[in-house]
């Protein structure tokens, strides 16, 4: 049986269908309790853990939602879009030292403490010094969470799979080993990881990558892809599983346990959905079987 | 399978977007970075830490006295696109300017004249319109799917300013404006591809945050007889990532596009499309796409963006994305920044 995993974006980073749909959902989602409800739908689902870029209303509420349900959360960081906007703003420095002044003191303390051995790459600008210090500005303020896996946001993923940059993905092991919890990979790109990674691919728990049965997003072939799946299943999760909302739900995941994948990632448009179609009437019944 | 050797591209300019073009050069397999040129020397390691392993030099010259790369890719401050592409053109190279073209209508006509009379291959940043959905929605205008186009609406809204901002982006006089000519500039290109050359454009912008205009709108006639509007804001909630839609009305039917997808509503059945609703989405298209840089900014575009410059490059034939089609976007822009400062209509000759 594939696990089920719950995403969580803020939802001003994703796309809509129309204005008014991005408006309606945007401002839905912008209050905890809502994504609070979401959570709970999709553990009634069956959901496992929670993958989730962080803003403050969803950290708010896995924090009230964790009191309540034990369910992992992987945390994927840096929130690059927040990031990138500041970056036009107040530049690469700049953008780093608005999260730093954000933290609490105590968190301000530790960060420094860590910071201090890495003073010549941070004024170097090191691609992978700079990305762990904003993401660990980031995992200080998630203590009150119960973290299972690390992940690098896609963005700085993407980049340094182009860059055949492996430093990026020692350092997130690292901190994540540090922290006692698993890395993982997000990416759109599984093939170019697993060249650039090569047998380092096995220290990453989790791969999430798209795979549906149209090919959507599944770079550079679905059949390069597959194969790649297929050749060591337990590690791969399925993320754009409905090819954008164009396959059912139920197909979608089908598609997904027949390659054995480790699991599937659903959004809230299939919890939702889920729950529209009156699907999910009890623990461990509906998308899960 | 490359038949013949890459081509060699050096990225001027090793901003945000030079780094973006130069991890693609990297990754696309016709393609080779032959360096990057900046000012800023102190970003050698920057790069290099990022993989991005060319050689760095501090400027245009120093970048010709070493290597001889085959194209370029103009990533600097708006501003200086046209001496930079004067530089540039001392030598035989391909251009690739990343969107806006320049700062104002003179200086972009100045730069598609210079790209002209060298007789080089040239394309612009545009690259929305490289999504695969963007391109069927053209595809459909091409086989006069709609009949004759009569009007359209359109919106680009993005959250990004909502007090004052530092940065070259923010001051007009670097970065040709703001919201217009820097996020809306995407949407006109599309405009402009899919309806022709503009004939007339009355706008009002407004400034409530940043130095620049922050929203405006504009309508907007095209020489094929198309009107339409255009509302664009960098100052609203709920999309940190550019939204932008397009709605077009011909005599035969109508087109909605979007991000994902195309919704297409047609009063008798045309093209192998049915009367009424149908919905044509980017899982249905072929993505052609080796790598995928950037998945929820750009996606698969920047790659095919770069597929289609080499492309021409290879063959010696402008691309649908040439200097010549956003000459015509910054005439929009120019006009849209001309007919707001005034109060009254722009014509454009």
């Amino acid at each position: 049986m594939s696990d089920l995993v719950l995403e969580l974006r803020p939802p001003e980073s994703q796309h809509y269908a129309s204005w008014r749909d991005r408006l309606d959902t945007v401002a839905r989602y912008s209050q905890p309790d809502e994504v609070h409800a979401l959570c709970e739908k999709s553990y009634t689902l069956g959901a496992c853990a929670i993958l989730t870029v962080f803003d403050d209303t969803i950290r708010e509420a896995l924090v009230a939602f964790q009191r309540w349900r034990d369910l992992a959360v992987w945390a994927v960081v840096p929130n690059m879009f927040a990031f990138i906007r500041d970056l036009t703003d107040l530049g690469l420095v700049g953008a780093a030292r608005a999260r730093f002044l954000r933290l609490t003191p105590p968190q301000m303390a530790s960060t420094g403490l860590r910071t201090m051995a890495d003073l010549g790459a941070i004024r170097r600008r090191d691609f992978a010094v700079g990305t762990m210090l904003v993401s660990n500005m980031e995992l200080a303020a998630l203590r009150e969470l119960r973290v299972t896996r690390l992940f690098l946001h896609p963005q700085v993923t993407e980049i340094a799979l182009a860059g055949d940059s492996a430093a990026v993905f020692t350092a997130l092991s690292a901190t994540a080993q540090r922290l006692g919890i698993e890395a993982g990979l997000i990416t759109h790109n599984p093939l170019r990881a697993a060249e650039v990674l090569g047998s380092e691919l096995s220290r990453f728990a989790a791969i999430v990558a798209p795979c549906n049965p149209k090919g959507y997003k599944m770079f550079p072939s679905r059949e390069a892809c597959e194969r790649l799946f297929r050749s060591d299943p337990a590690r791969f999760i399925a993320a754009e599983v409905t090819a954008g909302g164009t396959v059912a739900q139920e197909a979608a995941l089908a598609h997904t346990r027949t390659l054995g994948l480790a699991g599937a990632v659903l959004d809230f448009r299939m919890v939702e959905g889920a729950f529209r179609a009156g699907v999910a009437t009890s623990h461990g019944a509906g998308v899960r079987s | 399978m490359t038949l013949s050797p890459p081509l060699r591209v050096a990225v001027i300019g090793a901003g945000r977007m030079g780094m973006i073009h130069g991890h693609l050069l990297s990754v696309y397999p016709e393609t080779e970075v032959a360096g990057f040129v900046d000012s800023n020397m102190g970003l050698r390691e920057h790069l290099a830490s990022q993989g991005l392993r060319g050689p760095l030099y501090p400027n245009v010259e120093a970048l010709f006295t070493a290597t001889s790369p085959e194209a370029v890719f103009i990533c600097t401050p708006t501003n200086t696109h046209l001496p930079v592409v004067r530089a540039c053109l001392a030598r035989r190279v391909h251009l690739f300017v990343e969107k806006p073209l320049a700062t104002t209508r003179t200086d972009a006509e100045a730069i598609l004249h210079l790209a002209t009379e060298a007789r080089v291959v040239h394309a612009a940043g545009y690259v929305y319109a490289h999504l695969p959905i963007v391109q069927a929605a053209h595809d459909l205008l091409q086989r006069d799917i709609l009949g004759e186009v009569l009007r359209f609406s359109a919106h680009a809204y993005v959250s990004e300013v909502f007090g004052p901002k530092r940065g070259w982006f923010f001051q007009g006089e670097l970065s040709g404006g703001g919201v217009v000519a820097n996020m809306a500039s995407h949407l006109l290109f599309i405009l402009g591809w899919f309806f022709g050359p503009i004939r007339r454009i009355v706008a009002t912008t407004r400034s409530h945050a940043s130095a620049v205009d922050d929203s405006a709108q504009a309508l907007l006639t095209f020489e094929s007889g198309v009107t339409g509007l255009l509302d664009a804001s960098w100052s609203m909630p709920g999309a940190q990532m550019l939204d932008y839609g397009l709605t077009i009305s011909g005599r035969r039917g109508t087109l909605v596009l979007g991000r994902d997808r195309i919704l297409l509503h047609l009063l008798a059945p045309a093209g192998g499309h049915d009367a009424g609703w149908s919905q044509i989405h980017a899982s249905d298209l072929p993505a052609d796409t080796g790598f995928d840089l950037s998945p929820h900014i750009g996606g698969e575009a920047f790659y095919r963006q770069l597929q289609t410059f080499v492309e021409a490059c290879r063959a010696s034939t402008l691309p649908f994305c040439s200097l010549v089609e956003a000459c015509n976007t910054q005439r929009m822009i120019d006009a849209i920044y001309t007919s707001a400062a005034s109060g009254t209509p722009v014509e454009i000759s």
